[in-house]
């Protein structure tokens, strides 16, 4: 890495860029708004000095009602301009402060959408929501706050104590503002104290509410203990905790906010007691004095919210930071740089000697694993759970990238593929049938920019959802979630696979997504998948990996493999792998209840044995009719 | 909204009552406080006037009155922070005091209130609803009193100062409120939307985020990229409008208070110049309307929190208003409890002509155990809370050893009929407090002897900390079945005479339920065992099982003399709610 190369992941990594490219697209704007506010700071500062003239020449005797007249004009247009200018200013770099948020949103959006699922694995939605909301409302605080009160403040200060010293008295301006000039330093002391024990109030308030969610949550188990007293003890620990927190919290903010008035208040028993002095000496003009003690005022709420200007930079310093930093993080999956393989992908899947481990974890989650699937074939993938079923799916689709020349589509790696064109190829259903919040149409047309009814009420069709569907308020309109119906986990899973079907992809891949359904839908859906009602959805030519818990979804695969910690255990199809009397067979039996369970007497054993019997006949039929259609 | 701050002021008033001398006390610092906030331009305005401004200055008293003007604003400090705390003091206290109640309220209701209510809306009634209150003590009240005080001392001192001038002002101060309150309605509208609008960002994220693989796998980042273009650029619109409006409200009370500065050096040089008032008294009016207008800000502002004080009071009048519907007999005692059980024509409707049971009569002996089979909805969990008296009875007894369960003291019926429900719950704490339900009258060595009983004992001290590892948040540290028997163990240690199991085993894995089927055997010599299941194999073990359908016990026997009857039971069995999962 080169010196150039540190210097600019330096600047990255503080995140201030961020804000700097902004205003470097619109130099224009910044210069109007920072030239606005501080014109508006020097104008406010000019009002005190014309009160001053006012009050000399009446001192002098010299006011006469024009020059009374010249004076309200005088503070009237002044004060006007200032107004004027400061709500510029201010509406430029807040408007446009809103519009970074605006942008800066959109970009962590297109971040998320490019990051793997390895990355939601360390990350929780709760933290990644933070980065969109609060950090990036303390970003929206420096960028159009930020502006108006350092500007204000600095040429306000720099204003008044120029009019101080060129046109009074430098010894008064400089003991007069002593105090005032603390107030920026009090609340950088006191802010971030203050902040921390709002922060301690904020969780013994969350502390309460965990508990008491908690105990309503089980009201039935503290019921049925007589355990109320139990609970109200526990509750009123939580109370006694938020009432201490809180006049804790009291104490630091009220005495803060009883010192910056304070700090204002001796400035002004410095100036009535020495600038006073002055004016009986005449090294100083009654006018002078009057304005001295404007300026005060004036200052006041400047160099407070400076100070908490400081504070707030602080704080945006390490959201932007945390910003910059997610927008940084490289994506895992990528498309080449040598020629990528677009053409249509007819369905060929080969993978061989597949060894895999997640980066940066010790461990293989899959062991040399090798099968084909030809065209229109299908594939059953059983084991239990942590056996790396899932992890294959993914590799697949490369959400995870896989090592090259271990999968390859038609024979060709899927890493010579872009990453579009493989996952426009391959359909897939995830295990939890994840939908979102709109319609069911929407849902199901997913793919598609444009919902096809027509097609997605075939895909419904297909598996079996669409009766369902039809029971619902607006039928195939109807809202998914909170504000719309509340689908049933079978429902979800076929809508889910309904959204692979719409999807038309030569490659299907089921993820234990049937394990909702009972096993009469189960055989319906999978015999309809490969049914040719539907040609443009549906039909034989789909190669088909079924990955399951249970036996029933997969025993009419091609072919079947058992997988025990990364390792294929066992392979074959359904009537091989249960004569071969191995894991596959132990757990067909125990699925279909043979034997009696934990050696409780099961006492019609026999009855069931023989229907078993029947059913593996009849499937065994299936199969070997499936087999004669293929081979034909 | 009278009729609220009635509701409200019922409530809070006995409250209030407790601390009628420190609200007083509290009511005269304020003032204090203010005026020595509002002095300070008259000290400053006699200092021109009387002092400074005049012939011939005398330095002594001019350090007289800087030496007021100094310990006036050390009192300003002092006493701002000392009525500051005292408030919040006395604020936080009748907040607690209305929690613990409003809490210990709650869980004397009983359940019949907890269905009703939306265990969330219980939540926001203790958590926010407080708090909202709470807000009422620290900022409406003393906010706007200190407001109040503010605007009547300045417009006495405006008055005392010179009528005429004072009189000017005031004429524009109707205006004033009504463009504040103009612009407040506004922004309180404006806000309503930003935040209605920025939870749609939230929410859209939020799915998004959980469901990120599919938009890949999908390959539909742009169409939602679109979506949330959309959702965000509301969301920028609103703020953006919410902005001009606070700016044009800035606009609108700075430009106010310099017209009001120029109006008062045109309106108050006459009377100057002419000599009718003195020019100290022009500062002290210039200082005074450049505070005028925060007082009025903030009441405008506040009326807000008032709003939302008021709503929040009135639900937890509401919940105070609830009656517990289960009650104790004064004096009732406890018989010896063997565990025989009899229902008597119980009926129970949790609607109004809704029986959910119909009429059940039924024996159970002491250390009988019985299955319960039926199709969900055939009210044999409803039976089960009847014996726990989560609810009573609509027609017919329960009764327990012969005595109805009416006249039981409740502690003593509820320590009795022990249930391990399907539902786990376990709360933030140790291993240990969860088994002991944080009793801590319940010795560890008791603890310990029943977790060993039920075959607990080994997980737990494989723990981190054994039985003092502290369970996270709904206990997702521990698997299914290992809460499952932390809740069996919680219950054993109350040692109950009668046993209710109610579907403790559907949820759990074939290896976990033989542990508990297991500990189940081993607990249940001397106690009457009730057992709910939908497995074939947890009823078969029972002496007799009772069918249920539809509010009423249809069929009583063994499994096999039921089988035999090719009843209701049989049906059952074929049709498979008897069955046996097929899941690895």
């Amino acid at each position: 890495m080169t010196n150039n190369d540190k210097a600019k992941k330096k600047s990255k990594e503080s995140g201030w860029y961020l804000l700097w490219e902004y205003a470097r697209e619109h130099p224009f704007i910044y210069f109007v708004s920072v030239a606005s506010i501080g014109l508006s700071a020097i104008l406010a500062v000019i009002i005190p000095r014309i009160i001053g003239q006012f009050t000399d020449s009446f001192k002098a005797g010299t006011l006469d009602v024009s020059g009374a007249w010249k004076y309200t004009w005088l503070v009237f247009v002044v004060g006007i301009a200032r107004v004027s200018f400061g709500w510029i200013g201010r509406l430029l770099a807040a408007q446009h402060g809103r519009v970074i948020t605006y942008k800066i949103r959109e970009k962590l959006f297109k971040k998320w959408e490019s990051l793997s699922p390895s990355y939601y694995h360390g990350h929780s939605v709760g933290d990644l929501l933070s980065h969109a909301l609060s950090d990036v409302e303390v970003v929206r605080q420096v960028a159009s706050m930020g502006i108006n009160i350092t500007v204000n403040g600095i040429f306000m200060l720099g204003a008044a104590l120029y009019m101080m010293i060129i046109h009074m008295n430098w010894p008064l301006a400089i003991a007069g503002l002593g105090p005032l000039i603390a107030i920026p330093v009090m609340v950088r002391y006191y802010g971030p104290r203050i902040k921390e024990q709002s922060a301690k109030l904020q969780a013994a308030l969350g502390n309460m509410s965990q508990t008491v969610e908690e105990i309503f949550g089980g009201i039935r188990t503290v019921k049925a203990f007589g355990n109320e007293n139990v609970v109200i003890g526990r509750f009123e620990e939580k109370v006694d905790n938020i009432v201490s927190e809180r006049i804790k919290f009291v104490k630091l903010s009220s005495i803060f906010g009883a010192l910056v008035p304070l700090m204002a208040s001796l400035g002004f028993v410095i100036v009535i007691s020495y600038g006073s002095f002055l004016t009986i000496n005449r090294t100083i003009s009654l006018g002078d004095f009057v304005a001295f003690l404007l300026y005060l005022t004036l200052l006041r709420q400047p160099l407070e919210q400076l100070g908490n200007m400081l504070n707030v930079i602080q704080r945006s310093s390490a959201s932007l930071g945390r910003i910059s930093e997610l927008l940084n993080v490289p994506p895992m999956v990528f498309d080449g740089t040598g020629k990528l393989h677009n053409s249509p992908v007819k369905g060929d899947i080969e993978v061989k000697n597949l060894t895999f481990r997640y980066p940066g974890t010790p461990v293989n989650v899959l062991k040399d694993i090798s099968f084909t699937i030809k065209r229109g074939r299908t594939l059953g993938i059983i084991g239990p759970i942590g056996s790396g079923k899932t992890t294959l799916a993914h590799l697949m689709l490369r959400l995870y990238e896989p090592p090259a020349g271990s999968i390859f589509i038609d024979g060709v790696d899927i890493r010579e593929f872009s990453v579009e064109h493989l996952r426009k190829s391959i359909a897939y259903v995830p295990q939890n049938g994840f939908l979102f919040s709109t319609t069911v149409l929407e849902n199901i047309a997913f793919s598609e920019d444009k919902a096809d009814e027509e097609k997605a009420v075939n895909s419904a069709i297909i598996t079996a959802v669409d009766e369902d569907i039809r029971k619902f308020p607006d039928m195939y309109g109807t809202e998914i979630g909170e504000r719309g119906v509340r689908l049933s986990g079978g429902q979800k899973q076929r809508v889910a696979i309904a959204r692979m079907i719409y999807k038309n992809a030569p490659v299907h891949i089921l993820d234990d997504s049937l394990s909702a359904v009972d096993t009469k839908t189960e055989r319906l859906i999978l015999t309809n998948m490969k049914n040719e009602k539907f040609p443009e959805i549906a039909g034989r030519s789909k190669s088909t990996i079924i990955i399951s818990h249970r036996l029933s979804a997969v025993m009419n695969a091609n072919e079947i493999i058992v997988l025990d910690r990364g390792r294929v255990f066992e392979r074959g199809n359904h009537a091989s792998l249960v004569k071969a009397g191995g894991l596959y067979a132990r757990l067909w039996n125990m699925q279909a209840g043979i034997s009696g369970r934990h050696g409780f007497p099961d006492d019609d054993g026999a009855n069931r044995t023989e229907m078993l019997e029947a059913l593996i006949d009849e499937d065994a039929q299936t199969v070997k009719i499936k087999e004669a259609e293929e081979g034909a | 909204m009278a009729i609220k701050f009635k509701a409200a002021l019922d409530i809070l008033l006995p409250y209030l009552k407790k601390y009628r001398f420190r609200m007083v006390w509290i009511f005269l610092l304020v003032i204090l406080v203010v005026s020595t906030d509002l002095v300070q331009p008259i000290i400053v305005k006699e200092a021109i006037d009387k002092h400074i401004s005049v012939p011939h200055p005398d330095m002594g008293s001019i350090t007289l009155m800087t030496g007021i003007y100094f310990i006036v604003v050390i009192a300003a400090f002092g006493l701002t922070y000392y009525q500051n705390i005292l408030l919040q003091e006395t604020g936080q206290s009748i907040i607690k005091h209305i929690r613990t109640d409003l809490f210990r309220h709650l869980q004397g209701l009983s359940l019949k209130y907890f269905d009703r209510n939306a265990s969330g809306r219980i939540i926001t009634n203790v958590v926010s609803d407080t708090e909202a209150l709470n807000n009422f003590f620290t900022d409406f009240l003393a906010n706007n009193i200190k407001s109040i005080f503010t605007l009547i001392m300045i417009i006495v001192f405006m008055f005392q100062l010179n009528i005429k001038i004072a009189a000017y002002c005031f004429l524009v101060v109707p205006l004033i409120i009504i463009i504040s309150a103009y612009f407040q309605g506004k922004l309180r509208a404006i806000n309503q939307e930003m935040r209605s609008r920025l939870s749609t960002v939230i929410a859209f994220l939020a799915e998004n985020l959980a469901g990120m693989s599919i938009v890949q796998i999908f390959h539909q980042e742009k169409k939602q990229f679109r979506e949330f273009d959309l959702r965000n650029t509301k969301l920028l619109e609103s703020t953006m409008v919410e902005n001009q409006l606070t700016l044009a409200y800035f606009l609108f009370t700075e430009s106010l208070g310099d017209i009001g500065v120029a109006a008062l050096v045109w309106f108050g040089s006459g009377p100057v110049i002419r000599g009718s008032v003195s020019f100290g008294v022009l500062y002290a009016f210039i200082g005074y309307i450049r505070r005028f207008f925060q007082p009025i800000n903030s009441i405008t502002m506040q009326l807000n929190v008032l709003q939302t004080m008021l709503v929040a009071t009135e639900r937890i009048v509401r919940t105070f208003n609830e009656k517990p519907d289960i009650t104790e007999i004064a004096g009732a005692k406890v018989p010896a409890v063997k565990g025989g059980i009899s229902f008597n024509a119980t009926h129970l409707a949790y609607k109004e002509d809704n029986d959910i049971l119909k009429g059940i009569d039924l024996e159970i002996k002491p250390g009988d155990r019985v299955g319960f089979v039926g199709a969900s909805g055939a009210g044999k969990t409803s039976l089960m809370s009847l014996l726990a008296r989560f609810y009573d009875p609509t027609g017919g007894s329960v009764k327990i050893d012969g005595v109805d369960i009416r006249e039981w003291p409740l502690k003593e019926l509820r320590q009795t009929v022990g249930i391990v429900q399907q539902d786990i719950t376990l709360f933030a704490g140790t291993v240990l407090d969860n088994i002991r339900f944080f009793r801590k009258e319940i010795p560890a060595t008791r603890v310990y002897e029943v977790s060993k009983m039920i075959g607990a004992d080994d997980f737990i001290r494989r723990l981190p900390l054994g039985y003092e590892t502290l369970l996270s948040e709904k206990g997702a540290t521990l698997s299914f079945g290992e809460r499952q028997l932390l809740s069996f163990a919680r219950v054993m240690v109350f040692d109950p005479k009668i046993l209710i199991l109610d579907e403790a085993t559907a949820s759990l894995d074939s290896e976990s339920e033989a542990v508990l089927q297991e500990a189940i055997g081993k607990v249940s010599g001397g106690r009457t065992l009730l057992v709910i299941a939908h497995r074939l194999s947890t009823v078969q073990q029972m002496d007799y099982i009772v069918v249920m359908d539809d509010g009423l016990i249809v069929e009583k026997g063994t499994h096999e003399e039921l089988l035999k009857k090719s009843g209701h039971y049989t049906t059952l069995h074929k049709s498979g709610l008897l069955i046996e999962e097929a899941l690895i």
